[in-house]
């Protein structure tokens, strides 16, 4: 194998790691750098996104749980992977709404511990209760088919390997995670940087005082964008549930990850979660294929050199940083 | 039924005492002055007290510590099944306990009643002892079994022999369980890593062909590292093939996509991958989705079904060993297969097997010796022979507590043709004849059980 393939694959590899981290650290940054809460729960908005993507694209036969006691043997609509990816970040949204209204408002004021506690409750209330309900035995989620089928459109293949010149044979579905998450970022971006909506956002996040004694109801958009942060989450939970196996622990599992990469990027800053989740994604796939027993270590290293060299993170703005 | 809170006895204060005069060595199980006349049911013979010897009143308890969390926590779910079970059959008879055990009356144990606690282990050696400490102090449990995980069985055999409690090690497939460290207070009736290299050399010989190289991924911890020597010792001598490389993941990994990818570059023809639990069920569905079982041929050494349910059509053709399998054809099988069903309306597994079957093989040695005391129960195990689990002729080995018995080689089934609980088909029952190793020779050359009191 030769060493253009080799960096070839570690990219590959690195951007697809990244890619669920880029998608759970935008929604986290967001959340944190306009709202200033710490949303520990955030991996359950994944997990919730997860199931959800498992009940709208399968149907899966269950043999544990509540459900299962319950008399439910099957467990999905089975309307396909499209609808799920086009139907969970519905779902979650509106989960990030309820979560917003009661439980992250009264906390806003309250102190980064207080939020911490009440969120990491909330995630371990989440998860436990879907550990009643599914057991915690893991249930597959196989990867989609093909997406976009309609009648005689036999849609596009996304599942299996595909060969990849120079390195061969590569799973295909992580190459989609990667373009997924890019579109996802890009219309994130956008909304944020070149729309009134994030226009307020922007302000509200520099001086939330000041907006409202212009006369603009800032507690709107930022509900919507906490919904945002969820139903991104939720996404994640849908285009990375089938590239693992599903059980009720991957939403604290992949918690930590994503708030390293809010740190290594930078609070507050969507192309900081994109640097960060990169950047983490690469330095894992570079060590685990140059010194694999380095490789867990790595990802803690950079956050600590990160955090001492550049408290803020690589592109966050120190004014923003709480 | 768990955690039942006693009030204060004369037991309890006596260790209270003999903690407060050893500062210093809390954890230890005081009560040094105590006579031995508490027996409150059948345990008449007068012996000394020792560890959670002699039993307060007419109730023994069992620790049951198992993965309720961690990666391995489908395999822990379906061992408390079996050990709620196993309990239930003691107490009420049932199972096993009318067909298959002479010694057990299905009316408690000795005359005393069989109560349990459970703890989770969250597949993490720390955890797992502190669990297992708590079984012990407060619960006063008699008997402590678990595993699903090496590191964990280890640890907590190792606090076992310190505390003079016994335990029955469930799934534990380490060659240093039973090898270098070995205890005198646990016996293992789950064949381990060598054995399984022993039994899958000659049938992946056959079926891939000799002068192949393969590539190792191994779960970095006890089980995985002896896992993966044992794969390394047997395919290079008796399959005649040669290792690439070998590379440890730590346990836990969810993502192993750029491992397989090296494993794909290397150019070698056989993927083994030394992962279990839920890490097996994903390092086995990634490397399909990465199309390795196209260009590999590719071996998963120690299976199950929660890990078949999870990889699902990912392991068809895949070839493996596992603790045992309903569709295993005798009695004993047969039996606990329709016990199980009928009291939790699904298929036991494996580790839930070698869970039910070490609870009974405990209970009936206590009866055989007539009492709980550690010693004389340890004594009824060592060199006993037994055929009545399924798993064949057995004996667990007084050198070294290694039961030694047939080992089930299986292979994957198609997606197409998985149904609930049956995931691969039976290929071999190895004979242990053709299994295993002298006392002195491969892992038990390194154990040294320690005492008996």
């Amino acid at each position: 194998m030769s060493i253009l393939s080799d960096i070839i694959l570690i990219l590959l590899n690195g951007l697809q790691q990244g890619a669920i981290y880029v998608l759970l650290a935008v929604g986290l940054s967001i959340i944190l750098g306009t709202l200033k809460f710490v949303n520990f729960a955030h991996g359950a908005l994944y997990l919730i996104g997860t199931y959800a993507g498992v009940f709208i694209a399968l149907n899966i036969s269950l043999s544990n749980g509540k459900l299962f006691e319950w008399g439910f043997t099957t467990f999905g609509l089975d309307l396909g992977f499209f609808a799920a990816l086009v139907l969970v970040p519905i779902l979650v949204f509106v989960v990030g709404l309820l979560m917003e209204r009661f439980v992250a408002r009264p906390f806003y004021d309250r102190p980064d511990t207080d939020q911490i506690l009440v969120t990491f409750g909330l995630a371990i209330v989440v998860q436990e209760l879907f550990r009643i309900l599914f057991g915690s035995n893991s249930l597959p989620f196989d990867q989609p088919e093909t997406i976009l089928s309609f009648g005689s459109f036999a849609g596009i293949p996304v599942s299996g390997p595909v060969a990849l010149p120079i390195v061969g044979n590569f799973p295909q579905w992580r190459l989609y995670v990667i373009g997924i998450t890019a579109v996802l970022v890009a219309l994130v971006y956008i909304m944020v940087e070149y729309t009134d909506f994030g226009l307020v956002v922007r302000a509200g996040t520099r001086d939330a005082e000041m907006v409202r004694l212009l006369g603009i109801k800032i507690t709107r958009p930022y509900i919507v964008v906490f919904g945002i942060g969820a139903a991104l989450a939720g996404v994640a939970g849908v285009v990375g549930g089938p590239l693992n196996v599903v059980n009720p622990t991957i939403g604290t599992n992949i918690l930590v990850p994503a708030f390293l990469t809010v740190v290594i990027g930078g609070v507050g800053s969507i192309a900081g979660a994109v640097v960060g989740g990169i950047v983490f994604g690469l330095t894992t796939a570079a060590l685990v294929s140059l010194a694999p027993a380095w490789s867990q270590v790595g990802l803690y290293a950079i956050a600590a050199i990160v955090l001492l060299t550049r408290p803020q993170g690589i592109l966050g703005d120190e004014e923003v940083a709480p | 039924m768990a955690r039942d809170t006693k009030p204060l006895n004369r037991r309890d204060v006596l260790k209270a005492t003999g903690v407060a005069g050893l500062a210093g060595l809390a954890g230890c199980t005081g009560g040094g002055g105590g006579d031995g006349d508490g027996n409150g049911g059948g345990d008449g013979e007068d012996y000394p007290s020792l560890g959670n010897y002699p039993i307060e009143g007419d109730t023994a308890t069992f620790g049951f510590n198992v993965p309720q969390s961690g990666p391995y926590a489908s395999e822990g779910e379906d061992e408390l099944r079996a050990y709620q079970l196993a309990v239930k059959h003691l107490n009420e008879g049932g199972g096993w306990v009318d067909s298959q055990f002479d010694d057990l009356s299905g009316d408690g144990v000795v005359g005393y009643t069989i109560d349990y606690v459970d703890g989770d282990t969250a597949t993490d050696a720390d955890q797992a002892r502190q669990s297992a400490s708590g079984m012990i102090q407060r619960d006063n449990a008699i008997m402590i079994s678990g595993g699903s995980s090496s590191a964990v069985a280890i640890a907590v055999q190792g606090l076992c022999q310190n505390e003079k409690v016994m335990f029955m090690a469930c799934l534990t497939h380490s060659n240093d369980t039973t090898g270098k460290d070995c205890v005198r207070y646990s016996f293992r009736e789950m064949f381990n890593a060598y054995m399984t290299g022993q039994a899958l050399a000659p049938v992946v010989k056959e079926a891939y062909g000799e002068g192949l190289k393969f590539y190792q991924l191994y779960a970095d911890y006890s089980w995985g590292q002896t896992q993966q020597a044992s794969m390394n010792q047997f395919m290079t001598d008796v399959a005649g093939w040669e290792q690439v490389e070998s590379v440890a993941t730590p346990l836990g990994t969810t993502d192993y996509s750029t491992y397989l990818s090296e494993a794909q570059s290397s150019g070698a023809d056989v993927l083994i991958l030394n992962h279990y639990g839920l890490d097996g069920a994903n390092s086995i569905q990634q490397a399909v989705d990465a199309g390795i079982n196209e260009d590999m041929e590719i071996i998963v050494p120690l299976y199950n079904r929660p890990m078949a349910e999870a990889a699902g059509g990912a392991i068809e053709n895949v070839y493996g060993t596992l603790a045992w399998d309903s569709q295993i054809d005798n009695a004993p099988s047969k039996e606990f297969t329709e016990a199980f069903q009928s009291e939790y309306d699904r298929v036991p597994s494996g580790p839930a097997q070698v869970a039910y079957a070490q609870t009974l093989q405990y209970a009936a040695a206590v009866e055989r010796a007539g009492t709980f005391y550690p010693p004389e129960v340890i004594k009824q195990l060592e060199d006993y022979e037994y055929d009545n689990i399924g798993m064949g002729s057995e004996v667990m080995r007084g050198c070294d507590h290694q039961a030694q018995r047939d080992v089930p080689v299986v292979k994957g089934l198609p997606g197409s043709e998985q149904e609930s609980g049956k995931y691969y088909e039976i290929v071999n029952i190895t004979s242990r004849d053709d299994l295993g190793y002298a006392c002195d020779a491969g892992p038990a050359a390194e154990c040294e059980l320690g005492s008996y009191e």
